[in-house]
């Protein structure tokens, strides 16, 4: 029977174990992917185009990985590049690939596909019928289309394909969804989608499907007509139905139905079977093409600025009081601040209720509070001196009781107030209809890393 | 009736997409497993009322076989980072979940 293995090295830029990678090489694959992005990180990195991890943690998972690819001559494609995968943070990734093919000396005709959509483009396809939402409330607007900072769609298979059509030997995505980046090379073969999608899904994360789970270590899956099978690359990680069953539900709303960019991957009849100590067959994922190709868009809009202060409280008879404390020092400085523009105000207590907020179960304030206080204003300089105005007004504040008259806050750090910068918000999820999967995603072919000879 | 943390070997919690928040309740066997789907208990208005929530919001509670799990899915209250979210990632809001208690059938 016909087998295609792939391996998964993890995420690019989180630090891919090298000893767990030498040894998925060893398993002799057909192809590497990988993934270089997300969007459980937050609508700043979308807002502003700034990659998450550090250029040189990039630069250091992507050496080894090109090397070997380069080596084995097996396709290498690297989705969501990088972070959220802007233009810019795809044109940065790129720079990343260009200086290692040129420091490593290796060749690469390679696939470059954007997934930015121009916000002229999507006015044009919002026009004539508001697309509609997926995980947003309402319909979308040209409001919401004007004000983004920054929209990207997320490509299914299709595109990948094109490029390795057009002989790319390494793929670079923009936004993608992260299972397409291990099905592409596969569906390209004549594998069966919904498998390929599936073994995609559960390999996208490296080792964390296994027991014990790892987001630096190495998988490998093989791909056959009727099933695939999982197996960590090292030798004290197991896959077990239990591990993997359970990463089949993770981070998706739906653990039978899931959709993705044209269709839906039914795991209604999947099943899974322990091979032996190390290894799962997994075979009845089954691939449901939509009648309509719909692509999911992701955008963010710029929302204001933000300015922090963390400070910790540990006097107890102003614990027992602090909620009217921090009110009345939003009161002074709502006053202090009026008309000069608008601000909020939040304080968060951890040690009570700062992680979970109203969905809290047990509020109750433990000896010590870490207090963040976050303002969000119309510009910095003005978070920046509300900030630091409630910072006085907190630390100084007269309360019942009172026998610390010398101050109210204990303060880990100088500079006591902190700027953070653009604050955005998620406010696209939606769904655009497509013609043909490839029309909001063209490639170009770029050779990197060419040598040429002095004449 | 047990609790949940009791009885489980995996109750975790994260954002699937910054707009809704989604739960793993994977039980520690199938017999387990069993026993809680038939109980009855874990429903969609059990979850509504742990989280404060509409019942509305809770889009999937769904008993999943292949990993003798429950997968429960909920609108976020706050989408993921805007102005007074405290976990953006989401995986710190599974606790109410821990001491919740389930009918054993």
């Amino acid at each position: 029977m016909r087998e295609l293995r792939a391996i998964s090295p993890g995420k690019l830029g989180y630090g891919c174990d090298l000893p767990s990678l030498e040894r998925a090489l060893e398993r002799d694959p057909h192809y590497i992917a990988i993934d270089a992005g997300t969007t459980d990180i937050g609508a700043y990195y979308l807002g502003t185009g700034e990659p998450f991890y550090a250029p040189s943690s990039i630069k250091r998972d992507l050496v080894p990985l090109m090397r070997a690819a380069h080596q084995r001559k097996i396709p290498l494609i690297i989705g969501n590049m990088v972070a959220t995968a802007r233009n810019d943070q795809l044109a940065f990734g790129m720079s990343v690939v260009r200086e290692v093919a040129r420091e490593e000396s290796l060749e690469f005709r390679v696939a470059v596909i954007p997934a930015e959509i121009d916000r002229a483009e999507l006015l044009r396809r919002n026009s004539a019928h508001a697309l509609e939402p997926l995980g947003a409330r309402a319909p979308l607007t040209t409001a919401e289309i004007e004000e983004s900072a920054a929209v990207v769609g997320q490509m299914g298979v299709e595109p990948i394909l094109r490029a390795l059509d057009a002989g790319a030997d390494m793929v670079v995505c923009g936004r993608a969804c992260d299972d397409v980046l291990f099905a592409a090379v596969p569906v390209r073969e004549g594998y069966d989608p919904g498998l390929a999608l599936h073994m995609g899904k559960i390999l996208e994360c490296g080792a964390v499907a296994f027991e014990p789970g790892s987001l630096h270590a190495s998988a490998i899956g093989y791909l056959r007509d009727d099933h695939f099978v999982l197996e960590a690359a090292d030798p004290e990680r197991r896959a077990t139905v239990q591990s993997v069953a359970s990463h089949t539900l993770y981070e998706r709303s739906d653990p039978y139905l899931q959709a993705g960019p044209g269709g839906i991957n039914d795991l209604s009849d999947s099943r899974f079977e322990q091979l032996d100590e190390q290894r799962v067959k997994i075979s009845g994922s089954r691939w449901v093409p939509a009648e309509r190709y719909l692509v999911k868009l992701e955008g963010a809009r710029h929302i204001g600025f933000r300015s922090i202060c963390m400070t910790g409280i540990r006097d107890p008879i102003l614990i027992e009081q602090l909620d009217d404390v921090l009110a009345t020092a939003e009161k002074k400085t709502r006053e202090r601040f009026a008309g000069e523009g608008a601000f909020q105000l939040i304080f968060r207590q951890y040690g009570r209720n700062a992680v979970m907020g109203d969905l809290e179960p047990t509020p109750v304030a433990g000896h010590e509070i870490g207090l963040l206080t976050e303002v969000i204003g119309e510009t910095q300089a003005l978070a920046a001196a509300a900030c630091m105005f409630v910072r006085g007004t907190l630390q100084h504040a007269d309360y019942p009781r009172i026998l610390a008259t010398a101050g109210n806050l204990a303060y880990p750090i100088s500079p006591f107030t902190v700027p953070c910068g653009p604050v955005y918000t998620f406010h696209i999820d939606h769904l655009v209809p497509v013609a043909d999967p490839c029309e909001l995603f063209p490639f170009e072919i770029e050779r990197v890393g060419r040598i040429v000879a002095p004449v | 009736m047990p609790r949940l943390r009791e009885i489980c070997h995996t109750i975790r919690s994260k954002q699937a997409g910054p707009f809704r928040l989604t739960f793993d309740i994977v039980f520690k066997d199938e017999a387990t497993f069993r026993r809680v789907r038939e109980g009855g208990s874990v429903s969609k208005e059990m979850i509504a009322k742990l989280y404060h929530q509409s019942i509305d919001d809770i889009t999937h509670v769904v008993f999943y076989e292949p990993g003798r799990a429950v997968k429960v899915t909920m609108i976020r209250p706050k989408v993921a980072g805007d102005p007074g979210d405290g976990d953006i990632y989401g995986c710190q809001q599974h606790v109410p979940l821990l001491d919740a208690e389930v009918v054993l059938a």
